[in-house]
């Protein structure tokens, strides 16, 4: 076996041949880095929104999209009757009736963004549990409750959202009663006002859905029995999570559009790597020869090569970690219906430790195998 | 030693085949300094590559120290030029990025001596040499003549029976050459080596026991008792 000190140092026999191997590995790291954080927080940001213990009526035919659903203003108090399994919080049934329309929110300062605004009564709180007022209240009439990541969702100065703040919502003025925590969840970027409010600034005489927080999640059969019994309300029955697992599932070309993306640009560099460091090795096919000459075995001296290889990658590696901590950990990405946070979490390092090592591994065989495939005497005398 | 009987070394290219050993026979008997000579393109180095395995002969038989190692897969003659033969080549094939003590100290990482030991022989073969000076110089800071010594360093570091030479003293002048020359004479006659050496210069060959002359792949003579003054 060949001594590491021996790859190591070949390494810097080429200085820009180096930076090229570095940069081109850590770009694609980096890349596929932050492919996977996008992705999984995306992910796992519309897989935390939906709770197993609640289901959602909507208007049958509406079943992809809470916003077009259209249901009676009397179906939360009919369904609080007619299901059994609701779980009631100190007496009161955890039944939600909600709104939820999708408009544009205009600041003092004239700024604008598209959100989700959803029109509530206070008993969303015993539905939607992980909700937590963190500053001011619960909206009252002509008043707006903003998510915590709200601002960042419009596209807005997060100034321009706190508590006593006046926003526009469809030209209507109000005022910002509170912030909310939810953690994880997409309903950290909407905006909540109160139902009536929304009646009206969205001129509809229909509500969107009823949430339903059951006893159990095995209760969400109740709530499919009602549906299917109650067909002159026309009506489906959702649990809450695979209404959001569709919605991932929505998301899912986009996904692999940045799969792609991250494998195109690792192909060039691929490409572009077995060019390097087939320069790297043939510049020194004599050297390989008499390696072998002195009796180091063919494989020895592959595996040196690859080694060397792996080396420059993992280099790339970690300068990508540090790139991906400075310009992605923390940041937070909207996206259509709400916004999520990027975490370079130990899944995402480790994946980006495998791409380098395997980048190194697959990037130097082609130019190592054809670097030692000349015979001894030949390679000896050139 | 050496015994090599009719063989005969040739290459194919596409359509033509180029034989630049054809028929050879040759005895080296134990701890003998033979040069081998001839003009260029007569077959020295690629005698050599046979003796030395590093390649194979088309045909006949090269038994070297009771191996016949004309049937030797590539595996097999890897491990046993690692264990029998020493390298020297005439542009030294040093490795530039190891210093000349690592460079030296090559051979022994395919044995399974200890750290300490190989210091030990490797300290050994470059004090031999006259360099224990210069171990930690890589071979960019060595004169040629210097680079030469490591590499004769570096091929006798594991004691192999045989030293392989092709004209060791090619590119050095002549004072350095010199020095090499007699170095290689008290290896063969203070150490017991027997040394192949590839050489166009008569003075080199003069520094041998005996000289053979080569002309297209064949022995002008092989007259054990000639011998060159
Ligand atoms: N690998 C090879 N393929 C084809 N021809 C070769 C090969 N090696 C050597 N030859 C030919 O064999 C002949 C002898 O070469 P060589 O042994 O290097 O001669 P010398 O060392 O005496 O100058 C030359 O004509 C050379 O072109
Ligand atoms: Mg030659």
């Amino acid at each position: 076996m060949l001594p590491l000190t021996y790859a190591l140092r070949n390494l810097f026999r080429d200085k820009s041949r180096l930076a090229q191997t570095v940069g081109g590995s850590a770009l694609v790291v980096l890349l596929v880095m932050a492919a996977t954080a996008l992705n999984s927080g995306m992910a796992e940001v519309l897989s935390a929104s939906g709770s197993p213990r609640n289901a959602i009526l909507i208007g049958a035919g509406s079943e992809e999209s809470i916003q077009r659903s259209e249901v009676s203003a009397q179906l939360g108090g009919i369904a609080e009757v007619g299901i059994p399994g609701v779980s009631t919080i100190l007496g009161t049934p955890a039944v939600s009736t909600e709104i939820h329309y999708m408009s544009f929110l205009e600041t003092a300062g004239g700024g604008k963004g598209q959100g989700l605004f959803r029109g509530v009564t206070p008993k969303a709180l015993l539905v939607h549990p992980e909700v937590r007022i963190m500053e001011g209240t619960f909206p009252r009439a002509g008043e707006v409750m903003v998510g915590k990541l709200a601002w960042r969702k419009l596209g807005l100065p997060q100034e321009a959202l706190r508590p006593g703040k006046t926003v526009k919502l469809d030209g209507s003025e109000m005022t910002v009663s509170g912030v909310f925590a939810a953690p994880g969840t997409v309903m950290e970027s909407e905006i909540w006002t109160v139902l009536g409010d929304l009646y009206m600034l969205a001129q509809r005489d229909t509500v969107s859905c009823v949430v339903l927080r059951m006893e159990t999640s095995d209760d969400f059969s109740e709530v499919d029995l009602f549906s299917q019994q109650r067909l002159d309300l026309e009506l489906a029955a959702l649990r809450e999570t695979d209404y959001y697992a569709a919605l991932s599932s929505f998301y899912k070309p986009l996904r692999v559009m940045t799969w792609i993306t991250a494998g195109l640009v690792a192909a060039g560099a691929v490409f572009g790597g077995f060019n390097t460091l087939y320069a790297a090795f043939a510049s020194r096919i004599r050297e390989l020869a008499t390696l072998q000459a002195i009796g180091f075995g063919r494989v020895a001296v592959f595996f040196s090569l690859v080694q060397e290889s792996v080396i420059a990658c993992l280099g790339g590696t970690l300068l990508a970690s540090a790139a991906a901590m400075v310009l992605l950990d923390g940041r937070t990405i909207p996206f259509s219906i709400g916004a999520f946070t990027v975490t370079i979490s130990p899944q995402v390092a480790v994946t980006g430790l495998v791409t380098g090592v395997l980048l190194g591994i697959f990037g130097s065989i082609p130019p190592a195998i054809r670097c030692l495939r000349p015979s001894l005497p030949r390679a000896l005398r050139s | 030693m050496i015994s090599c009987k009719a063989i005969t070394k040739s290459y194919t290219k596409g359509a033509n085949t180029v034989t630049p050993l054809e028929n050879l026979s040759l005895k080296v008997p134990r701890g003998e300094f033979l040069a081998l000579m001839g003009p260029s393109g007569s077959g020295k180095t690629t005698l050599l590559n046979l003796i030395s395995g590093i390649d194979t002969p088309t045909s006949g038989s090269l038994e070297i120290d009771g191996e016949d190692i004309a049937r030797f897969s590539r595996k097999q003659l890897t491990s046993w030029r690692a264990r029998k033969v020493g390298y020297i080549f005439q542009l030294y094939h040093l490795i530039p990025v190891l210093t000349a003590f690592e460079n030296v100290e090559l051979p022994l990482l395919i044995t399974s001596l200890s750290r300490a030991e190989r210091r030990k022989k490797a300290e050994e073969a470059l004090d031999l040499v006259g360099l224990s000076g210069r171990s930690d110089h890589t071979p960019g800071e060595l004169s040629g003549g210097q680079e030469q010594r490591v590499a004769i360093a570096r091929a006798l570091v594991a004691d192999p029976a045989l030293l392989v030479a092709d004209e060791p003293t090619g590119d050095l002048d002549r004072e350095s050459a010199t020095h090499i020359l007699g170095l290689l004479r008290s290896l063969s006659r203070e150490h017991g080596k027997t040394i192949v050496m590839v050489t166009h210069d008569a003075r080199a060959a003069a520094a041998a026991d005996r000289a053979l002359h080569l002309e297209k792949g064949k022995l002008l003579t092989t007259d054990p008792n000639l011998t060159v003054a």
